[in-house]
């Protein structure tokens, strides 16, 4: 069976080493980017089947990855799940939203190992 | 006295005496009869103010002399010891040769007019002192900007106002300021207020609440407009502050999640090397937490000192030990990141006034962000930073400089005030405001000049002997 792909972007490599780790112990494969500019770069080489992003990132980035990546034709049906920081990221998300699609899920900081691979699971059923 | 004098003497509405030369009181009216008692045979200043001698000043003597008719204002006291003010005419009586063999006294009185003389002018010493000794700037200006009255605080703040223009004396101006408030009152007869600063006679800027009203004569036109200014300074102060820490709570959850996400990490692979008997995957969970917990450990430091205002722990410190000591704790990061680290300094610098711990970690703290300015640079190869000490008359100059990241001006302003850390995560934001109450806590000032992509350098200034200490010294002598 091929294991479902998981694509990680965020900017604190403690956050990549433990998704990666908590999705890779529980059958998934894992990519990791830095930053939103890498996180697309590895989307136009490989196409994973989900996608976590941190929307703390400095300068409203993940916000503006989120948007970017719900606009392109190949990935928008990728889900996405947003990690925030704080609930008002979520809300300044919410409002900031025009016409694209809420996430298909979301988590705060920080993650208990059984929130992300629950809903990670719910997701790729 | 023949009778229709006499009618006429005794209905005057004043008090009638005729004095002889000794001061006798020959005739006097029923009015004088009734309120001063019989005078027969008794002296003037006798009757009228219960006297034994003489006055010292006596209208009537005096008329009697030179027969010039006076006018004088006295108090009297009557029958029944009530004073009374009294205007005093004295006028000569004179026989056929023309000697004086009298002078007639007419004295109207005069308390009630007295009294209310005295209530106006006491109105007037409690206006007046409301407006001296308000606690605001007052001013008054005329319809051409002239200021025509101060009250205390205006003049020792803003020195003299005599015959100069509001917005000279406010703001060293040479023109009506925009908008002005004095104005729109002076055109539409309303109150107006406006937030503006303005300068002292030493220099200083304060911020101001201003309030203008007309001031308007007995036709109802406005001639004069008063100005009056609250101080504002200290309560933007406190706004700010507030703002401060509202920032700081919102930060703080911010860093302190991204924070435990980590610590989270690290405990999940030493449970899961523990459970699956995985010695590196023990040891890399380990170096999360260690890492995690540290820097949660700087944070909460970071955070302890801002919420408390110290008093810097004076001592004489050696610039070079100090310099070498923060140059030690920093060196292993620069060297792990493969940046040059260089420090020099002016042979001659000794020693200086300071705080050990604080000047420590302000220069701990600047080495490191321009470490972490070079770290996130990605625009050049090879990076450096300097840290130079040199000795600049009084003060001892701290200089630290960066081929980093760099900042813009945007950024370069913000950098003190708030928890603003441009790091990516890895700052707490506060570093900065801190190095900068330690500074100012020393007596010394810093200067930031810096460009985007190129680099940024840091210039600290530290007195070498401390003023506060210095003048702790004089009052003990």
């Amino acid at each position: 069976m091929i294991k479902k792909k998981i694509l990680i972007i965020d900017d604190e490599p403690d956050t990549l080493t433990y998704f990666s780790a908590i999705l890779e112990d529980n059958g998934f494969q894992t990519i990791t980017a830095e930053s939103g500019d890498e996180g697309i770069k590895i989307l136009s080489k490989d196409k994973p089947d989900l996608i976590t992003l941190d929307i703390t990132m400095p300068e409203m980035s993940g916000v503006k990855y989120y948007r970017a990546i719900h606009e392109n034709e190949e990935w928008k049906n990728i889900p996405i799940i947003i990690i925030t920081g704080i609930s008002d990221d979520f809300r300044t998300f919410i409002s900031t939203r025009k016409k694209v699609p809420p996430p298909a899920g979301y988590l705060s900081k920080p993650v208990e190992e059984h929130e992300l691979v629950e809903m990670v699971k719910n997701l790729l059923k | 006295m023949e009778l229709p004098y006499q009618q006429y003497f005794d209905s005057m509405p004043c008090y009638l005496t005729v004095q002889s030369p000794e001061l006798k009181v020959i005739v006097a009216n029923q009015k004088f009869i009734n309120e001063f008692g019989d005078y027969t045979d008794r002296y003037c200043y006798q009757v009228y103010k219960h006297r034994a001698d003489k006055c010292d000043f006596c209208s009537v003597a005096k008329t009697f002399e030179d027969g010039i008719p006076r006018t004088s204002e006295e108090q009297v006291k009557n029958l029944k010891g009530k004073n009374i003010s009294v205007l005093i005419n004295t006028t000569p009586i004179r026989n056929e040769n023309g000697d004086i063999v009298a002078v007639m006294e007419m004295s109207t009185d005069v308390t009630d007019i007295k009294d209310l003389q005295k209530k106006c002018k006491e109105n007037e010493e409690k206006y007046k002192m409301l407006f001296e000794e308000g606690p605001c700037f007052i001013s008054i200006q005329d319809k051409d900007f002239n200021i025509i009255n101060a009250n205390k605080l205006h003049r020792e703040t803003f020195g003299s106002y005599l015959g100069c223009k509001c917005y000279k004396v406010y703001k060293h101006r040479n023109e009506e300021c925009y908008p002005c408030t004095v104005r729109r009152t002076f055109e539409d007869g309303q109150i107006h207020a406006h937030e503006e600063f303005v300068t002292t006679q030493d220099g200083r800027t304060i911020n101001c609440m201003v309030h203008t009203a007309p001031i308007r004569d007995i036709h109802g036109n406005i001639t004069q407009v008063i100005e009056m200014s609250v101080d504002i300074t200290e309560l933007r102060e406190l706004q700010d502050q507030l703002t401060s820490i509202g920032l700081l709570i919102s930060s703080i959850s911010h860093g302190i999640k991204g924070l435990l996400n980590g610590l989270n990490g690290g405990i999940y692979l030493v449970n899961k090397g523990i459970e699956l008997d995985n010695k590196e995957r023990l040891l890399k969970g380990w170096q999360m937490v260690l890492r995690n917990v540290d820097r949660i450990k700087s944070m909460v430091m970071d955070i302890l000192y801002y919420a408390k205002d110290r008093e810097p722990f004076w001592e004489q410190i050696s610039v070079i030990e100090i310099a070498n000591e923060a140059y030690e704790v920093v060196k292993e990061k620069a060297l792990e990141l493969g940046f040059e680290l260089s420090l020099d300094f002016d042979e001659k610098v000794n020693d200086f006034d300071c705080d050990r711990k604080a000047i420590r970690a302000l220069l701990v703290n600047l080495l490191e962000n321009s470490i972490d300015a070079c770290r996130v640079d990605k625009s050049k190869e090879n990076h450096f930073v300097t840290f130079h000490i040199l000795e600049n008359g009084k003060d001892i100059n701290f200089i630290i400089s960066d081929n980093g990241i760099g900042m813009d001006r945007e950024t370069r302003e913000k950098a003190f005030s708030l928890f603003f850390s441009s790091k990516g995560g890895e700052g707490t934001g506060l570093g900065l405001f801190i190095a900068n109450k330690i500074i100012t806590a020393h007596g010394g000032k810093i200067e930031i000049e810096s460009e985007l992509k190129v680099g940024s350098t840091f210039k600290v200034s530290i007195p070498k002997r401390s003023i506060a200490l210095s003048s702790r010294d004089f009052k003990i002598s």
